[in-house]
């Protein structure tokens, strides 16, 4: 295999792509041929799928953080061994992404740098906090579930190592999805102090899942071809109400009651009232819902969330104190014999 | 042909005069059948390097069914598992790691009603674990 290593990383809507090749590339997309890592492609297909599998490896690696911390807490032996089986998946997804992100042509260690000093980003919905079991459950019900039905769309897409992965990563989200419906089915089958914990984690986790499918469709920044050159195949409007259509009413079946929040910048519920929107409209059959605060969305995007700096920080913590590891393994002169 | 043949010296006994040679290198074959999809081995051909090795797969193992794609790999740069020793799949109950391992449905029965239930897992994935 031949990658180049060198390319420049930046999008560049200003680039006159060769016809000769650009034309035989859309067309071999259209008939939805995969697009392999030693083929011909745009300059803004490399850097668009690039970002996209770096920000998805991000996400993964940063994602394992808030349910890690409940290992040691986990209510029953066979729920430990579920997270920290779910926890180890997600690492391996982020494992695995970054090696697809590598034959794009960026370093994998530049990447982990990236993603410390703050130049590239993870998964917005991984600011906030997880301060009950009942979290935990809410992120593998809610969370995956909205993962998933992302993931379901990018394994429609182009690049071929990338849509090979992600059809992977969806076999092994399948259980961290059902593992989720087993939990929220567990606890609001349970007492009344477990359906309040299970309340008020839903209440923290629905605003976010519906901000996870990013902005509304017409803010998008810039029309660009990624639809058409399938790196994405959905519109975020459209997952998000594909997301509502599928988990309000099973929510509301439950028992669970979908209120429109305020936070404070722990990312705790200080004020609530019930979505009066929330219903189903019987001709379209789609389900109507409040928009989340998208001021607060731009500002945790913008770091300024509940926990972007300890979970950067953590990530800090980890890679700086790792390096004797890597040392130990890679090699090195400096390093003392072995014993 | 078989008249000349008939005059030729042809000795039947006796040390060989050339010397033996040794094999060349042994190469795994691996082909993809369709774009996109996997590669998968297809076997073993032997060769003084990896061109050669490539020419010698595309004739052994890419003529036979549409074949999109070939790589060789020397034998000595794959290592493997042991069958005898190394345990990949342990055979205890890890259920608690695959979808499988979670009977949801008639859980959610209790709480919906049958066309919700089936209208709901319509979104689940189809493959998994």
């Amino acid at each position: 295999m031949s990658v180049s290593a060198s390319v420049d990383l930046k999008l560049d809507w200003d680039i006159q792509e060769d016809p000769v090749k650009l034309v035989p590339f859309e067309e071999r997309i259209t008939k939805g041929e995969l697009v392999e890592p030693d083929d011909w492609m745009p300059h803004n297909y490399r850097v668009g799928m690039l970002r996209m599998a770096e920000h998805h490896a991000n996400s993964e690696i940063v994602g394992a953080l808030p349910e890690g911390e409940w290992i040691t807490r986990a209510p029953t032996l066979r729920r430990k061994l579920a997270l920290i089986a779910k926890v180890q998946d997600e690492v391996g997804h982020g494992q695995m992404l970054y090696r697809v992100s590598q034959d794009l042509g960026k370093p994998r260690d530049q990447m982990l740098r990236d993603l410390i000093t703050g130049k590239t980003k993870y998964h917005n919905v991984f600011n906030y906090p997880a301060p009950t079991w009942a979290d935990v459950v809410m992120i593998q019900w809610l969370v995956d579930g909205a993962a998933i039905m992302n993931q379901a769309t990018l394994a429609d897409g182009s690049y071929g190592p990338y849509v090979r992965t992600m059809k992977r990563i969806n076999m092994e989200e399948a259980f961290h999805f059902k593992s989720g419906e087993d939990m929220v089915l567990t606890m609001m089958s349970g007492t009344p102090k477990q359906k309040q914990m299970a309340q008020e984690a839903f209440d923290r986790w629905w605003a976010p899942c519906l901000m996870f499918f990013g902005p509304l469709d017409k803010e998008s920044v810039k029309t660009s071809p990624f639809m058409r050159w399938r790196i994405k195949t959905a519109t975020n409007d459209d997952l998000r109400q594909r997301f509502v259509d599928r988990f309000a009413p099973a929510a509301l079946d439950l028992g669970l009651k979908i209120h429109i929040t305020v936070k404070d910048q722990d990312g705790m519920v200080t004020e609530k009232r019930e979505d009066t929107e929330i219903r189903r409209n019987e001709k379209t059959g789609y389900w109507h819902f409040s928009q989340p605060d998208w001021n607060e969305f731009h500002r945790v995007v913008k770091g300024n969330g509940p926990l972007n700096k300890k979970r950067v920080a953590l990530r800090r913590f980890s890679y700086e104190q790792g390096q004797w590891v890597r040392r130990a393994i890679v090699g090195g002169s400096d390093l003392p014999p072995l014993c | 042909m078989s008249r000349l043949r008939d005059h030729l010296p042809l000795p039947a006994e006796g040390a060989l005069i050339s010397p033996p040679e040794g094999d060349a290198t042994p190469f795994e074959v691996f082909i993809q059948l369709l774009r996109g999809k996997p590669h998968v081995h297809a076997g073993t051909v032997d060769a003084v390097d990896s061109e050669m090795a490539l020419q010698f797969a595309r004739e052994h193992y890419g003529q036979d069914q549409a074949c999109v794609h070939i790589w060789v790999v020397p034998r000595s740069a794959m290592l493997g598992t042991d069958y005898e020793h190394d345990v990949i799949w342990r055979s205890t109950d890890r259920s608690y790691k695959l979808a499988r391992g979670y009977q949801v449905h008639n859980r959610w029965r209790q709480f919906r009603s049958k066309e919700d239930v089936k209208e709901y897992e319509k979104e689940d994935l189809k493959e998994h674990y």
